[in-house]
């Protein structure tokens, strides 16, 4: 290092050691709050989901069926009501992020139904911004949400009318732009088509996997399994041992375009898209685009706590990282 | 005086002190009706300097200040990209109030290290330290080495410099001039390299305690005191600034010089900024030792031959500082003092370059080829053993 490199360092450095001026509020202060993870990584606290309106755990199996009835051709019709709402969600103990979010929570709710079936969504915007709902599926044009077809207006209404299919793990989302923005913000949620026939039984979960830029630089700062990093290691998920789990996986990270996710100490059986009975894949991790989205079939045979999170281990030190509880 | 003055009843000290009253009540009237609360930011601005930041093995601990207009909450700390857990004395800092941060983390020597507060808001903070080295204990040995340092690279050299007076006095008058002038590119160099240093410091001071003004204010303070001072001891011996005077004047002002630079080394070793490489030391002394053959340049053109403790006394005035720098920079250092040390360091030493320059004999002036050449070699000789270190 050279003389003025140093010099210059020093400027940088701006710290030295000296006494620690604590003013008396300061060191009366408790210093209450403490870590729950191993080794010192993770958040320090607990988020309020009282607070933020939504539980990450009541989300992984929080499938609504809408309200159910049928039409006078004998096909099932499902009806929902969504709203855009502006909401202050904490993603991380103590930081909150300025979300947009469909019926006040993020991920928003998770629509099943089964393939055939009629479904109609009234969406209202109270919103100061323009938003859609653009499903992942197949439908006609005019139901695509997209700015032109089903682009709602601040205050203003649209009700998406279509037939549920193919079956699989779908999601839906916010197509106005900038896109990026609008998926980002919150504005997205996982759209589950069950086949005709049905699947073996299961315990079913939602798993969507998202990251928040808190400081709005392009890059995360949060990542997570719905919405709030580190949930599920603070509480971990409790599953029964022997029973079949089925777990739906969607990627809605922004500004990376891959997210994963493997399960510890276990295989899984993966059916991609969810589009077809028999799995595709034996594995223990699965790498998925933006918009991917996979179905995972395990079962663990043995008691005990055992994680699961993304491979791209920074997500897992910046909160996508979980764990189950096998009993 | 006009006669109405002279007839005013309000005593002079309530016609003094009335403005100051009428101003502050205004004030009171205008926080209370707070006009420009519709016109505040909707993100608040979240600033935080970073003063001191000590490594321990396994712990990370920073005293972090509030430099914004806003109150800032700390929600999280993230650890190279990574969150991590900490203890904080106090979550809520309103501006300029500061706090401590306590962070385990078992961080690797010689790796560079990125912490980042995360706010309530989102916003990240961070603080790059280059490479994590642990922050010395401010005990006996320590003070001991940075009171060594100080007169390795202050007081040696410059004494070393100053043994340049015998020949200096057997040189000629054109030599003569050729040496002043050279102090005086000499010092033009180092007022370059104060000014540029203090700035920089400045930049780290955070927005709320202006570092440019601290600096602003620092430089002006020494140019004024030493023209007053210049001025005083001019009147009393009733003549041209003498040689010897010339002399202290220049030690004072590299004296000032090496005492911000005491500060910066000491103020790198504390923060674990740095390891201290011989080479470093090596380059700093060299550089020094051309400080003591400015000083005694201007003695060449006195008759008289200064005794013994004018040469002590210059050398003291100039080197003790340093050592007096590393410690203080050792110990209690903050940005903003370092700011205003350096802003004294460059009034003094433009101050010292004026009085040289004008009391410069003819065969140094600037426009002569001696006085020219010495100019050029003074700032060449400088530049180059700074490239030294």
């Amino acid at each position: 290092m050279d003389r003025r490199g140093f010099l210059k360092r020093v400027g940088l450095a701006s710290a030295a050691g000296g006494a620690a001026l604590l003013n008396g509020r300061e060191a009366v202060r408790a210093q209450g709050r403490h870590a729950m993870h191993h080794g010192g990584q993770g958040a320090v606290g607990e988020v309020d989901h009282v607070r933020n309106g939504f539980d990450p755990y009541k989300i992984l199996t929080d499938f609504d069926g809408g309200t159910v009835s049928k039409d006078s051709s004998g096909r099932t019709v499902r009806e929902y009501e969504f709203l855009a709402v502006a909401k202050e969600i904490e993603v991380v103990p103590g930081v909150f992020f300025p979300a947009w979010t469909y019926n006040g929570r993020v991920p928003g709710p998770t629509i099943r139904a089964t393939e055939g079936d009629r479904i109609r969504i009234k969406f209202v915007n109270a919103t100061e911004h323009k938003h859609t709902i653009h499903f992942h599926g197949i439908h006609t044009a005019g139901v695509d949400g997209v700015p032109g077809a089903g682009e709602v207006d601040s205050g203003e209404e649209f009700t998406y009318d279509f037939i549920a299919e193919p079956f699989g793990t779908h999601l839906y989302h916010c197509h106005s732009l900038p896109l990026t923005q609008h998926i980002h913000r919150g504005l997205y949620g996982a759209f589950i088509v069950d086949p005709k026939k049905g699947r073996p039984d299961a315990n079913e979960m939602v798993m969507v996997m998202n990251a928040f830029d808190t400081n709005f630089d392009g890059e995360n700062e949060v990542y997570a399994l719905n919405t709030v990093g580190f949930a599920y290691m603070v509480r971990p998920i409790k599953i029964e041992k022997g029973r079949l789990q089925r777990a739906h996986v969607i990627n809605v990270t922004e500004f990376d375009p891959i997210n994963s996710i493997h399960i510890h100490a276990n295989f899984f059986n993966l059916f991609r898209t969810g589009t077809k009975l028999e799995p595709d894949e034996f594995t223990d991790i699965i790498s998925m685009g933006q918009a991917e989205r996979h179905m995972l079939e395990f079962t663990y045979d043995q008691p005990g706590h055992f994680m699961f999170h993304a491979h791209q281990t920074e997500f897992v030190e910046l909160g996508w990282l979980s764990a189950f509880e096998v009993e | 005086m006009s006669t109405a003055e002279t007839r005013s009843r309000v005593p002079v000290w309530l016609g003094a002190i009335a403005p100051v009253l009428l101003v502050a009540a205004l004030l009171l009237v205008f926080v209370s009706l707070d006009p420009l609360g519709g016109l505040r930011p909707v993100p608040p601005v979240e600033t935080v300097a970073f003063e001191r930041v000590k490594l321990e093995p396994g712990s990370i601990e920073m005293q972090i200040r509030n430099d914004g207009p806003d109150p800032v909450t700390f929600a999280q700390v993230l650890v190279n990209d990574a969150y991590w857990t900490f203890t904080i004395g106090n979550e809520t800092l309103d501006r300029l109030e500061s706090t401590l941060v306590r962070i385990p983390y078992p961080w690797d020597e010689g790796l560079p290290l990125n912490i980042a507060l995360v706010t309530s808001s989102g916003v990240t903070i961070e603080h790059e330290i280059e490479a994590a080295a642990e922050t010395p204990q401010l005990d006996g040995k320590t003070l001991w080495i940075y009171a060594s340092l100080g007169v390795y690279i202050g007081v040696i050299p410059i004494a070393v410099g100053l043994l340049w007076f015998s020949a200096l006095k057997r040189a000629s008058k054109r030599w003569l001039g050729f040496f002043l002038a050279f102090t005086v590119g000499l010092l033009t160099f180092l007022l370059v390299d104060t000014v540029d240093e203090g700035l920089e410091l400045a930049s780290e001071t955070g927005a709320a305690l202006n570092g440019p003004s601290l600096f602003a204010i620092g430089a002006l303070v020494a140019v004024v005191g030493l023209f007053v001072l210049e001025h005083t001891l001019e009147r009393r011996r009733d003549k041209g600034v003498a040689g010897l005077m010339l002399a202290y004047f220049i030690a004072a002002g590299i004296g000032l010089h090496n005492l911000g630079e005491g500060l910066a080394v000491g103020a790198a070793l504390a923060a674990g900024e740095f390891a201290l490489g011989t080479f470093l030391v090596v380059g700093f002394a060299l550089h020094n030792t051309t400080e003591g053959l400015a000083i005694v340049a201007p003695l060449g053109t006195e008759d008289a031959r200064p005794g013994l403790w004018h040469f002590v006394g210059l050398g003291a005035l100039a080197g003790v500082p340093t050592i007096a720098g590393a410690l203080l920079g050792g110990s209690v250092f903050s940005p903003a003092w370092a700011t205003l040390a350096f802003g004294v360091a460059a009034g003094a030493i433009a101050q010292v370059v004026w009085t040289i320059t004008r009391a410069l004999p003819a065969q140094g002036r600037l426009t002569t080829a001696y006085g020219g050449a010495g100019f050029l070699v003074g700032l060449v000789v400088m530049y180059a053993t700074g490239l030294l270190t």
